[in-house]
């Protein structure tokens, strides 16, 4: 559920406590502590947990520049190595030798929406120059589409140009060249998944942070890791480029660089049927853990591996309650024990509001020591349950004040008062009874393919890994 | 009770006049209602009845056209501020007309929920639960503060090279957040419990501060970035889908009744609020759901000063009004509806054309040019209004409002400047406060 719904829970907490209604009639406001108590788990793993957990890889496709704090960074050629493989940068420069200008067809495999391959050819242009700074020289190549941009941008590339270079890094036998685009390449991205799942494998777990690629304007490229267990694979997609609020603006990159797929020579399981997509906001940490499955060594992801931990359980719950309890106690809050009951009531209303979701918490920790899978009444950005949700807590709120004032303000029987105000959430909560009926079919459907290692074997027997 | 023509008379008045002004950069209705009242008088140039069917057309085109200034020039009043982000990007991107269409969509949907509440909702729901609720309103406040600093979204943390190094950076924008709120805060309270700006500026003292907040320090980020601006398409296209618009209306609406019901919970924390009930995302969405916010929020409150059995007094044009006439039969309220809906149908043709007409003209003025234009306006507004002082505090929130910019903190945090002075005296505090800036 969204923050807010939380927070709600725990407004409407406090005031099931008659003496705390009396307080904030009273204009004595602690009791939004309940609130913030209710908020507290999400609070404790976005604002502190998710910096310190472990990065064992950190992919960073497109660097940040340091000043302007969006991509591409401005690097001098001396900076480029072969370390930045596929990262994307900007080098200011002039031409000082024209290698190659040259026309010919290009053969190209793309991947549609539903993974078939198919090979494409295009006639395209492309040229290949040195470009000097006061560090060193690199070699440049445009081609394709990349190259009509390139000189709609700057026009005739000659000897002498000062040109601002953006693409991306690549390697080959003569060393690091930059590739003009405006997009890094997402093979660098595949590659480091692949060997950070297959690490996994050896090690136990590996946690990897992939940044989400920043450009001028508050605009991102979007890009979506797909990892896909029966074909031992790890595609990655570079998106077109999109506005914070998820508005498409155009910018898809050629199909020559939209995917990169990397091999993966261990078995592993997707824990949830959906790509990973990044694009506004931060991206991702992902955790991979080897475990057993079906009685087999997989290796399955945990998607943000420090949310939903110690902070999303009872157990934490209770002890934010003796907190509160113990702290405005000390401070001589005539009704510490109600707001101890409040807030952790709150905090409790907030794991079990998770719970209703896919994730899941840790609910009972040292009892319990991982996550318990969620009931999968919705996803937690569900417009429908946070309305549900939010609507039942006002209700209620609205239910106590007026049971706990004498004279009532609305002077009708409690439970008519309360079934009149709640018949919306009621409604809501039906409707998304009835369909997570559909979404768990469709994600049996999905985690079916997603953890099918019979598809491994068989296509370990045909040769075809 | 006036007779039917002669309303219809003064609300179309209302429109016109509101239509006219609304889409300058600016001009906000209250304040330039406030000074028609103290330059003009009501009692001699229209009837005193008259005066509520004049406010709720002038209201009503407010609620539309303002559009106009929100997103081709970038300054608004608080309500707004969710919707300048979006705009500005659709704006940039040559989509300003576009920008301008999802709004109307908004507005309209807006519209029609505020007519059938007001018909079939409003007078027996609201007065109850209005009742039960409101001596908890400075818990919701509270309470809808607190979320604002805890849910902010530490938008830097994760380029840092070891986790400290992370953690400052994303509290830096956390605390700075903080830090924005105190000190609007701060001059709030100065500006509404000193002598900072002269009496007679009594309806009008809390404009420069806002000017500066969310209109200046918008207009100055124009200039110093100078945005490489894409030629305006003038075409009716919008990129949207029937969900995302009743989804968006549904927020929207939620989010303007919380605002028109409750005093201090101003259109854009009522936003802030509704978003997160409803899940809402996407930039066309977003609009959407100021659209409706936005006339729920003005026309809504307004409307409710016409409800006979709640007769609430929200906002500073129903307290100019309630000062000289207060509506007080059936009749009235359900002319005032209908007056909405007429106003409604002419500020949505006001809207459209000014922004077809801007649209094809806009790509002649770069908009850095245009921010200088609009920065003089905004200064000789607020000097007309607030005199030499009223500048001094329109430079000050201006800064403020830069500091949030630069900071990449919620510009909402300005808001600070009317909720913190409102919760102090609410709280009963506004004394020992005085005594604590060596005021009193």
């Amino acid at each position: 559920m969204r923050g807010f719904t939380h927070y709600i829970s725990g407004l409407a907490a406090a005031t099931f406590f008659p003496a705390l209604v009396a307080d904030l009639r009273m204009g004595i406001l602690i009791p939004v502590v309940a609130a913030a108590s209710a908020y507290l788990p999400d609070f404790l793993d976005f604002k502190f947990g998710k910096f310190f957990c472990r990065r064992d890889y950190e992919i960073d496709p497109a660097p940040w520049d340091e000043k302007k704090h969006y991509a591409p960074k401005l690097v001098k050629v001396s900076e480029l190595s072969e370390e930045n493989r596929y990262q994307f940068f900007a080098v200011q420069g002039r031409v000082s030798e024209i290698v190659e200008r040259g026309e010919e067809t290009l053969v190209f495999k793309v991947t549609d929406d539903k993974g078939n391959v198919k090979t494409v050819e295009k006639p395209y242009k492309s040229i290949i120059f040195r470009l000097k700074d006061d560090t060193g020289t690199v070699t440049v190549e445009a081609f394709g589409e990349d190259y009509e941009f390139f000189e709609e941008e700057f026009g005739e590339i000659e000897v002498g140009k000062e040109m601002l270079v953006f693409g991306y890094v690549d390697v080959d036998e003569d060393g690091v060249r930059m590739v003009v685009s405006d997009a890094p390449h997402p093979q660098g991205i595949a590659d480091t998944i692949a060997r950070a799942i297959e690490e996994a494998y050896e090690k136990g777990e590996t946690i990897i942070k992939i940044h989400n690629v920043r450009l001028p304007g508050d605009v991102y490229r979007r890009f979506l890791v797909h990892l896909d267990p029966p074909k031992r694979e790890v595609r990655v997609e570079m998106g077109p480029i999109v506005t914070p609020g998820g508005v498409s603006i155009g910018g898809e990159v050629p199909e020559y660089r939209r995917v990169g797929i990397a091999k993966v020579n261990v078995p592993f399981i997707k824990t949830y049927p959906k790509p990973t997509r990044i694009d506004s906001f931060s991206g991702p940490e992902i955790a991979f853990r080897k475990a057993e499955f079906r009685g087999k060594t997989v290796v399955k992801d945990r998607f943000l591996p420090w949310h939903h931990g110690f902070s999303h359980s009872l157990t934490a719950g209770f002890l934010a309650g003796v907190i509160i309890y113990a702290l405005f106690a000390l401070l001589g809050y005539n009704h510490s024990l109600e707001l101890g009951l409040a807030s952790m009531i709150g905090y409790w209303l907030h794991v079990f509001e998770d719970q209703l979701g896919f994730m899941g918490s840790n609910l009972l920790p040292p009892i319990t020591k991982d996550v318990v899978p969620g009931f999968k009444l919705g996803e937690s950005g569900s417009g429908l349950n946070n309305f549900s949700t939010a609507w039942l807590m006002i209700a209620l709120m609205i239910w106590n004040f007026n049971r706990f004032t004498n004279p009532r303000p609305i002077p009708i029987a409690d439970w008519k008062l309360l079934l009149l105000l709640i018949w919306p959430s009621i409604i809501g909560y039906a409707v998304a009874i009835i369909k997570s009926f559909k979404i768990r079919r469709e994600v049996a459907r999905l985690m079916d393919y997603y953890t099918n290692l019979d598809a491994f074997e068989e296509l370990e027997e045909v040769g075809g890994i | 009770m006036l007779p039917l023509s002669n309303i219809l008379l003064w609300s179309l008045a209302g429109v016109l006049f509101g239509s006219l002004i609304s889409w300058i950069p600016g001009f906000h209705i209250f304040n330039i209602m406030a000074l028609l009242v103290a330059v003009f008088g009501v009692g001699e140039l229209m009837p005193l009845q008259a005066f509520p069917f004049f406010a709720i057309g002038a209201i009503v085109a407010y609620a539309y056209v303002s559009a106009i200034s929100s997103v081709y020039f970038s300054v608004a009043d608080e309500s707004a501020v969710f919707l300048l982000f979006p705009t500005q990007r659709y704006l940039l991107l040559g989509r300003g007309h576009e920008a301008v269409l999802l709004y109307l969509i908004g507005a309209v949907s807006g519209t029609l929920i505020l007519v059938l509440s007001a018909l079939l909702i409003f007078p027996k729901v609201l007065p109850p639960i209005y009742q039960a609720t409101s001596p908890y309103i400075t818990y919701f406040l509270t309470a809808i503060v607190l979320f604002m600093f805890m849910s902010e979204w530490p938008k830097e943390g994760d380029r840092g090279k070891t986790p400290l190094q992370r953690l400052w950076m994303a509290w830096k924008q956390i605390l700075a957040g903080m830090f924005v709120f105190f000190i609007s805060g701060v001059l709030g309270f100065l500006v509404m419990n000193t002598n900072l700006l002269p009496t007679t500026s009594a309806y009008t003292r809390l404009t420069p501060m806002f000017i500066g907040f969310f209109g200046m320090s918008w207009v100055l980020l124009n200039i110093l970035s100078n945005p490489p601006m894409l030629e305006q398409v003038p075409d009716d296209r919008v990129e949207s889908s029937p969900y995302n618009i009743a989804k968006a209306s549904f927020g929207g609406a939620l989010g303007g009744t919380i605002a028109a019901v409750y005093p201090i919970i101003t259109g854009g924390m009522g936003a802030l609020v509704a978003g997160h009930m409803t899940s809402q995302r996407g930039d066309d969405a977003f609009i959407i759901s100021q659209g409706v916010n936005r006339v729920i929020y003005y026309v809504g409150a307004f409307t409710l000063l016409f409800l006979p059995n709640l007769r609430l007094t929200r906002g500073a044009a129903a307290w100019l009004v309630s000062s000289m006439y207060t509506p007080k039969s059936y009749s009235e309220y359900l002319a005032a509806v209908g007056v909405i809906l007429l106003s409604a149908g002419i500020s949505f043709l006001f809207t459209y054309y000014i922004s077809k007409f801007l649209a094809r003209s806009f790509n002649v003025v770069h908009i850095r040019k245009l921010s200088y234009v609009v920065a003089l306006v905004l200064i000789i507004i607020s000097y007309v209004l607030t005199g030499p002082m009223g500048v001094a505090v329109l430079f000050v929130s201006t800064a403020i409002g830069m500091l949030a910019a630069a900071f990449n903190t919620r510009r909402s945090y300005c808001l600070g400047g009317l909720i913190l002075p409102v919760l102090i005296s609410m709280t009963g505090h506004t004394g020992a406060f005085m005594h604590l800036l060596g005021l009193g």
